[in-house]
């Protein structure tokens, strides 16, 4: 279970909107290497994970991607307050609002809604934490590219944030799978599935 | 940079200790045995303790189970951390 704590894990204070860029930020949310997809993967494949600190890796970084979506969240809240219709129909943000008015919602920058399908939750830990090794690397080439659309500051600012999270949570997982390979055989990690295999 | 007030600067800190204790908590899940890690995150989290206390009494609650009042539901009293703080 999970206790809520009324506050952000890093500040985020912007002061000047900006549609155009929470038109892009917004794939962080609900793109195809966005936060809610982290959270939902690690939080998936924590069950099926081998050893208690395998379990334990899962369940802490899934948990954390849950307070990253809340930063991205709260970047794209602060992006569109006090927006005029002439500023909507000029950022291109128009195609967003007609939906979703300035509401917070998971989609990716293309428009295509949040699935599960960008994800796996494949019950044996050598293919899971391959995958969650290539998704923090995946995601911090979106935040590099969002650092090289962003100009304003109090932007970049969180964006490095949760890129350099991207990079600590790349060497926990590889950790996790070092610790994975050592329970296998040796000569052959696939000879046999240690959450499935008796 | 910006000028932060007093109620900010003490919410930086707690984000600070937080931080250093997320960061020490991923650390030890796979490092479990490491003391100077546990040693670290207690270190945070003893601090952490302090400043939440105090940010709770001067500003308000962080989390529902520092409710104080008798009469008032202080949940309610502070505001969701997505509000830009302009005070």
């Amino acid at each position: 279970m999970w206790q809520y704590e009324k506050k952000l894990q890093y500040p985020v204070k912007i002061k000047e909107p900006n549609p155009a860029l929470a038109k892009i930020i917004v794939s962080q949310l609900g793109g195809p290497d966005g936060e809610l997809g982290a959270a939902l993967r690690y939080l998936s494949q924590r069950y099926s994970a081998p050893t208690r600190e395998v379990q334990a890796i899962m369940n802490d970084i899934g948990t954390e991607e849950l307070s990253h979506m809340e930063i991205i969240g709260t970047i794209l809240y602060q992006l569109t307050r006090n927006l005029s219709i002439k500023e909507i129909k000029e950022s291109g943000f128009d195609v967003y609002f007609v939906d979703h008015t300035t509401a917070i919602y998971p989609i990716a920058a293309s428009g295509v809604p949040f699935t599960a399908s960008y994800f796996q939750s494949k019950g044996d830990p050598i293919t899971d934490l391959h995958e969650d090794l290539a998704a923090e690397q995946k995601a911090r080439t979106t935040y590099d590219n969002i650092l090289r659309l962003a100009d304003d500051p109090d932007v970049r600012d969180p964006i490095k944030f949760l890129r350099e999270r991207e990079i600590v949570h790349y060497q926990r997982f590889g950790e996790a799978l070092r610790k994975t390979q050592d329970l296998l055989d040796s000569k052959n990690f696939y000879a046999f599935n240690p959450s499935f295999d008796k | 940079m910006a000028i932060l007030s007093d109620k900010e600067k003490l919410m930086l800190k707690i984000q600070s200790c937080s931080f250093a204790m997320k960061e020490a908590e991923l650390f030890l899940d796979t490092h479990p045995t490491c003391a100077e890690a546990i040693e670290y995150y207690k270190k945070h989290r003893e601090m952490n303790e302090q400043y939440i206390k105090a940010y709770a009494e001067k500003y308000g609650v962080i989390t529902m189970d520092q409710q104080s009042s008798d009469k008032k539901w202080n949940w309610v009293e502070t505001p969701f951390p997505w509000e830009r703080s302009v005070d």
